[in-house]
């Protein structure tokens, strides 16, 4: 037998497979099993070693976590903070239970401060500005160096006699850091502003006129019975949106009380709309004139106690006579009937509790519509009483104010600083390049001010534009102090310690980061100033307002002595005294407002539409945007996340064939104009645009740049007239597709929605019955 | 780990949709961060999300907020499905994804009826500085492994462990040793609306208000209720006050 | 029989014929590879996992520690350095002033109390070679087995069977140094005595190392035989 004899097997010259070795090696290197097995090989380095440390304090236990309490300072709010330290790191925060603004509980801000902690991009270094202005170029240098050019610059001003040049801007401070401020900046003769995005000078001004108040009142929202709210986004990002929850689920489902019923008036469907029994669209600006309807009706239709009608003066009964619901309804944009309806409800169901704020008091008559809001909880009998407005005792520590300065204030500022008669600006947790309508002319006036510095943790648009960057501790490093505005009807103090060590420390004295107060105390005596303050260092004057405090023998925490009261103090994360209640006169009632309409000075067939900006839940005005969490907070409406979003009525944008995702361009009569993604939802109302604030910065890191649109830029520089506030709702704009297409980051639709359940109906409950029997 | 069966009650009637839920589980679970084109590509992984649904058309719109994270449910469709196991109920009543066990096959969260469930596409990273804030009793998962609410149960751990080394039961004890049981989102919610509970504890309050709002003319219902799930999570449902004011026209 | 009766068509080579042929070598090949690197990938993860530092001879140490001094001559508890061990979940090295505290004045003549003293003097800290390492999707917690172990009135047994708390005999000596233990005794077990269980005699070691696998297997078995929760998320979460 022979074996078949193998014939030579000939390829053609082709080659079948015309491989290269580069694509070999990227096969088989790049292939995902490849790339399994080689990182399967080996443990990470760290965990090859255990570590000894040098030193192990006491209450260092490696592995187990240890709780410090403090404050939030993400915001104004200052919620009562305890945050889990593991070996030294912050983890996680909680709500502090005793903390009586939010009683242990806390909004997702509070909860993403820790990002801020952490940040990849926090400055680390004091740092010099190198080239042009607002490039964006800087140099590290030490501490030494850079105070010592500021005490150079300030002393400058001193000889040339321009002290009254010097502005420092802040956000609004109080308590002993406030005190410092003031001695320091005083003690100069310089001036200082505060700065918010959104300002509360209306509020605070219709405190004072209403109520006779000259801080803001606190809101017994979980025993009222009615809550008429125009405006303000309480539910979600309105001045103390944790403790206004907190009363909001004793409201709605607190035991032994029935469920209270909510009716929000607003040109836009926030939160609070969603949440609310009935949600009243309106046009935008009229919100005071509804409440004079509101009140014609209730004098009217005798729905008025009588001590209340008999202590109106009889000019105030004119007024309110004019604004019939009929007579008011077209400009309104509410039915005549159901304002009759609202009026009839929130005065039977007592106690009726009405709040204003957001928009509302966003217009050029902004002031008098917060004025009327709030004058009607007195027809209603409501100020001063359990379930309505509660006033404030006086702060525990003497402190100064925490509102803002008004827009008037920054635009007289702002043609100051052009006339050149601003030498030396300093800016401290203010971002006013950023939130600042461009109209105001304080971006183009930055540049004609020779000396800008600029203590801040991040490079946000203000800071990018300062000669010198001085970083300050984060929240979480540092000792400080609040008093919360609105407190809760008592005396409250929160104090606020660092829970962890400066993370930067390593980095030695000349660099890394330290206290704002410290700085001014520093730079005090080098500038010939005796600021008076009973400390060297915030740690000590903090300690001696506690002493003032631990002599008063009265509150949470009594000790025989003086360190016991202070640890106790900063066990609990604050002191309060919950007798120490308001004592002056409540008045009976105050002069009705003098009704105003607002002003909408542009053409409506050039500008149609209404323009409300509003804050967002998750970055609120712009100071969350350097952080990831937040960013990736879905919007509670929208659930859009991570860019500008233009909210627009769904038949608006049919006719416009405006879909999803268009980017569309949005025109102020400003001439200015901005990039926004369209997003059409059904809680839109005809003629009106909602657009997000606190994308569109120019710099500031990874997490913020780059990305969406400043909506506060294109806004026209419209004022209340009476207040200086900034009309920031007051704006008209027109719209226009520019043709392009992005897709809109967002949660909805990343999961299907679940199937309505026919059989599921959500309770109905008729206006005599309440659902708390069952 | 004695006899606990973990539930929760959720009232919607409460849920003012703040996100502040949504933040603490991502803070306390090492959940990898959501960046835009996580959510572009639809995958964001949250484990506790606000579901928002519209009802009806302006001006009489209506949107309701729906906390939605795993039902623990006792005839879970996820567990029977997992080619490995890695996925089962324990004896608490919680249904519990072993990490190290998971080799993606996704079948579990196919079948997931409140989708609830997230796989891990991308490898989760985080900037240096910011992985000082993950937390060391949390496994952090690589890419290619499914994860989903766990009710926390690194701090039901913890707790069982502190009870039983104090020789009492789990549920013992004062406020501040059940706020340190009860889940990071619940802790957080501002409202009260999430609230968890022992239900195999005789005493405990919101088993009572669950009981109680289950009965015929109650708020209580499950989701999706028809597939027989069974989950652990009972829902209060809102309340819509059928008032005059909603039959007007603007 | 003759030549070229087996009538085999030879298959011509052609082109359809050398890709299918081709294609068929190549998948081959590749299964074998892909295969290949499949049950390396196990067959590593089984034997190199978790990877033992020191199975046979402890490794080198920046400064050489040895417990047989401390321990078995100077009769230290193990509780007296590794203080976390009842409290957390990792039972900690001590602070390098712990050390200090006694060798500040003790241990002249030593070279290696003069490195001790120099990263004392130094400020800095001693990264330890690690000998003991659970991966990390493992929560392995300490104080929970020393707590079940350790206690009043424990059983002493020669294997462990029992369901009771026991511990075993061999250990339980060697901690106690004690040999007139014996099993069926019913001793009050410190925590020190427990740490051998799984660490082995730590005490004789001049170099530590390891001497249990400590692989899942391990903990799984001990845990069955002494009626521990043994469901996966007990560990795993």
């Amino acid at each position: 037998m022979r074996l078949p004899s193998v014939q030579c097997v000939t390829i053609r010259n082709e080659n079948i497979m015309d491989l290269t070795r580069r694509q070999f090696l990227q096969m088989v290197g790049g292939s995902a099993t490849g790339a399994v097995l080689f990182a399967a090989c080996g443990v990470p380095e760290e965990s090859r070693y255990i570590n000894s440390p040098h030193q192990m304090p006491e209450d260092l236990v490696t592995g187990l976590d240890n709780w410090y309490a403090t404050l939030c300072r993400q915001c104004t709010t200052s919620e009562g903070l305890v945050v889990r330290v593991v070996e030294g790191r912050a983890k996680k925060v909680e709500g502090n239970v005793d903390y009586p603004i939010n009683l242990g509980k806390h909004s997702a801000k509070c909860e993403a401060s820790l990002q801020s902690l952490y940040n990849p991009d926090r400055i680390d270094r004091p740092l010099l500005r190198v080239g042009d202005r607002g490039k964006g170029e800087f140099n590290e240098i030490g501490w030494s160096d850079a105070l010592a050019r500021i005490t150079n610059q300030l002393q400058i001003l001193q000889t040339q006699n321009k002290q009254n040049g010097f502005v420092m801007i802040t956000d609004p401070l109080s308590a002993h850091l406030g005190d410092v401020t003031q001695r320091f900046v005083s003690g100069f003769g310089g001036r200082h502003l505060q700065y918010e995005t959104i300002e509360r000078t209306n509020i605070s001004r219709a405190m004072k006129e209403v109520y006779s108040q000259e801080i803001m009142p606190d809101f017994d929202i979980s025993n009222s019975a009615y809550i008429l709210s125009f405006g303000a986004d309480w539910l979600n990002t309105w001045t103390s949106p944790t403790r206004y929850m907190r009363a909001y689920g004793e409201f709605r489902q607190g035991k032994d009380r029935e469920r209270g019923t909510l009716v929000h008036v607003d040109p836009r469907f926030s939160a609070t709309a969603a949440n609310a029994d009935q949600w009243v669209p309106i046009n935008p600006g009229w919100e005071g004139i509804l409440a004079l309807g509101i009140a014609n009706v209730i004098l009217s239709d005798g729905l008025v106690s009588d001590s209340i009608r008999s202590s109106l003066s009889p000019d105030d009964i004119a007024i309110i006579d004019q604004y019939t619901p009929e007579k008011i309804s077209l400009d309104v944009g509410v039915n005549a009937d159901k304002i009759r309806l609202i009026a009839h409800e929130f005065s039977s169901h007592a106690p009726a509790l009405a709040i204003g704020g957001g928009s509302a008091a966003a217009h050029t008559n902004g002031l008098f519509n917060m004025k009327a809001v709030y004058w009607l909880n007195y027809l209603v009998g409501s100020v001063g009483v359990e379930g309505g407005v509660i006033f404030n005792p006086e702060p525990p520590v003497p402190s100064v104010g925490k509102y803002s300065s008004s827009f008037e204030d920054f635009r007289n500022l702002s043609q100051e600083m052009s006339r050149g008669e601003i030498s030396a600006l300093m800016i401290r947790g203010a971002d006013p390049w950023y939130g600042l309508p461009e109209d105001s002319g304080f971006r183009r006036a930055t540049f004609e001010v020779p000396f800008i510095f600029a203590v801040s943790n991040f490079l946000d648009d203000t800071t990018a534009m300062a000669d010198l960057i001085l970083p300050e501790n984060d929240a979480f490093e540092d000792w400080g102090s609040d008093i919360p505005d609105p407190a809760p009807g008592y005396q409250l103090i929160g104090f606020q310690q660092p829970v962890v060590r400066p993370f930067y420390e390593n980095l030695g004295d000349e660099l890394g980061t330290k206290n704002f107060a410290d700085i001014m105390i520093g730079l005090a005596p080098q500038l010939g100033l005796d600021l008076a303050l009973p400390g060297t260092t915030f740690t000590e004057i903090l300690k001696a307002g506690a002493e003032d405090l631990w002599r008063e023998n009265r509150g949470s925490i009594t000790a025989a002595d003086f360190d016991s009261f202070w640890y106790g103090v900063l066990q609990r994360g604050g002191w309060w005294d919950k007798d120490s209640k308001y004592q002056g006169t409540i008045p009976s009632v105050s002069n009705v407002p003098n009704p105003k309409s607002p002003k909408f000075d542009h053409s409506p067939s050039q500008f149609p539409y209404h323009l409300i900006p509003f804050t967002s839940t998750g970055i609120g005005d712009g100071e969350g945007a350097f952080l990831p969490w937040l960013q990736a907070t879905p919007d509670p409406i929208t659930t859009a996340t991570w860019q500008t979003w233009l909210e627009i009525n769904v038949y608006d944008a049919e006719k416009l064939e405006i879909s999803e995702g268009d980017v569309i361009s949005v025109t102020s009569a400003s001439g200015k104009s901005i990039d926004v993604l369209a997003f059409p939802h059904p809680g839109v109302p005809p003629g009106v645009l909602s657009v997000p604030i606190g994308q569109g910065h120019i710099s500031g890191g990874r997490y913020s740049e780059d990305r969406g649109s400043n909506i506060m830029s294109i806004l026209t520089p419209n004022v209340d007239e009476e207040s200086g506030a900034l009309a920031w709702a007051a704006t008209k704009v027109r719209i226009e597709k520019t043709g392009e297409w992005m897709r809109v980051p967002k949660l909805e639709n990343t999961f299907s929605e679940f199937p309505r359940d026919e059989n599921q109906h959500i309770i109905k409950v008729t206006p005599d019955e309440s659902s708390s029997d069952h | 780990m004695a006899n606990e069966k973990w539930g929760m009650v959720i009232d919607l009637d409460k849920c003012t949709g703040c996100q502040a839920c949504v933040v603490a589980c991502q803070s306390e679970n090492n959940v990898p961060i959501n960046d835009e084109p996580l959510y572009n590509q639809r995958r964001a992984s949250a484990w506790i999300h606000i579901e928002r649904y519209w009802e009806g058309e302006f001006p009489d719109v209506k949107a309701r907020f729906i906390p939605v994270l795993c039902q623990h449910c006792d005839d879970a469709p996820c567990e029977p499905v997992c080619p490995v196991f890695a996925t089962y109920h324990n004896s608490s009543g919680l249904n519990v994804q072993v990490y190290n066990r998971c080799i993606g096959t996704r079948f579990c969260a196919n079948n997931c009826p409140y989708q609830v469930r997230f796989f891990n596409f991308w490898e989760p990273s985080w900037p240096e500085t910011l992985k000082n804030q993950l937390n060391p009793d949390v496994t952090v998962r690589s890419r290619g492994i499914m994860e989903k609410c766990t009710f926390c149960i690194q701090r039901i751990h913890k707790a069982g462990r502190n009870a039983k080394s104090e020789g009492r039961e789990i549920r013992d004890g004062n406020d501040l040793d059940i706020r340190a049981l009860d889940p990071a989102c619940v802790n957080s919610c501002p409202t009260n609306t999430l609230m968890f509970y022992d239900m195999n504890d005789p005493e405990s309050e919101i088993a009572k208000l669950a009981h109680d709002e289950l009965e015929h003319d109650g708020r209580g219902y499950h989701l999706l209720e028809d597939y027989g799930t069974h989950p652990s999570i009972t829902y209060l449902k809102k309340v819509d006050k059928d008032a005059e004011l909603h039959h007007d026209s603007h | 029989m003759l030549p070229g009766d087996f009538d085999i068509q030879i298959l011509k080579p052609t082109r359809k014929r050398v890709v299918l042929g081709l294609v068929a070598l190549a998948s081959t090949l590749g299964f074998l590879v892909v295969l290949g690197f499949v049950l390396t990938f196990i067959l590593s993860s089984w034997w190199a996992r978790p990877i033992v530092f020191g199975y046979d001879e402890g490794p080198d140490q920046p400064i050489a520690f040895p417990h047989t001094t401390h321990v078995q001559d100077l009769g230290m508890e193990c509780t007296f350095c590794h203080r976390n061990v009842e409290k957390g979940a990792s039972a900690s090295v001590p602070a390098v002033s712990l050390c200090m505290t006694c060798h500040k004045v003790v241990g002249d003549d030593s070279e290696e109390v003069a490195k001790l003293r120099e990263y004392y003097d130094l400020g800095k800290s001693i990264n330890w070679v690690r000998i003991h390492r659970v991966p990390d999707h493992v929560q392995f917690v300490h104080d929970a087995h020393i707590k079940h172990f350790s206690g009043e009135g424990k059983t002493v047994v020669e294997t462990m069977t029992n369901p009771d708390s026991q511990i075993f005999l061999e250990d339980a000596k060697k901690m106690k140094r004690d040999s007139s233990i014996n099993p069926g005794d019913i001793k009050d077990i410190e925590s020190s005595e427990v740490c051998a269980v799984c660490h082995g005699d730590v005490a004789s070691m001049s170099k530590v190392k390891q001497v249990r696998p400590l692989k899942m297997g391990d903990c799984v078995n001990c845990h069955r035989d002494n009626n521990a929760p043994a469901e996966c998320a007990v560990c795993h979460y």
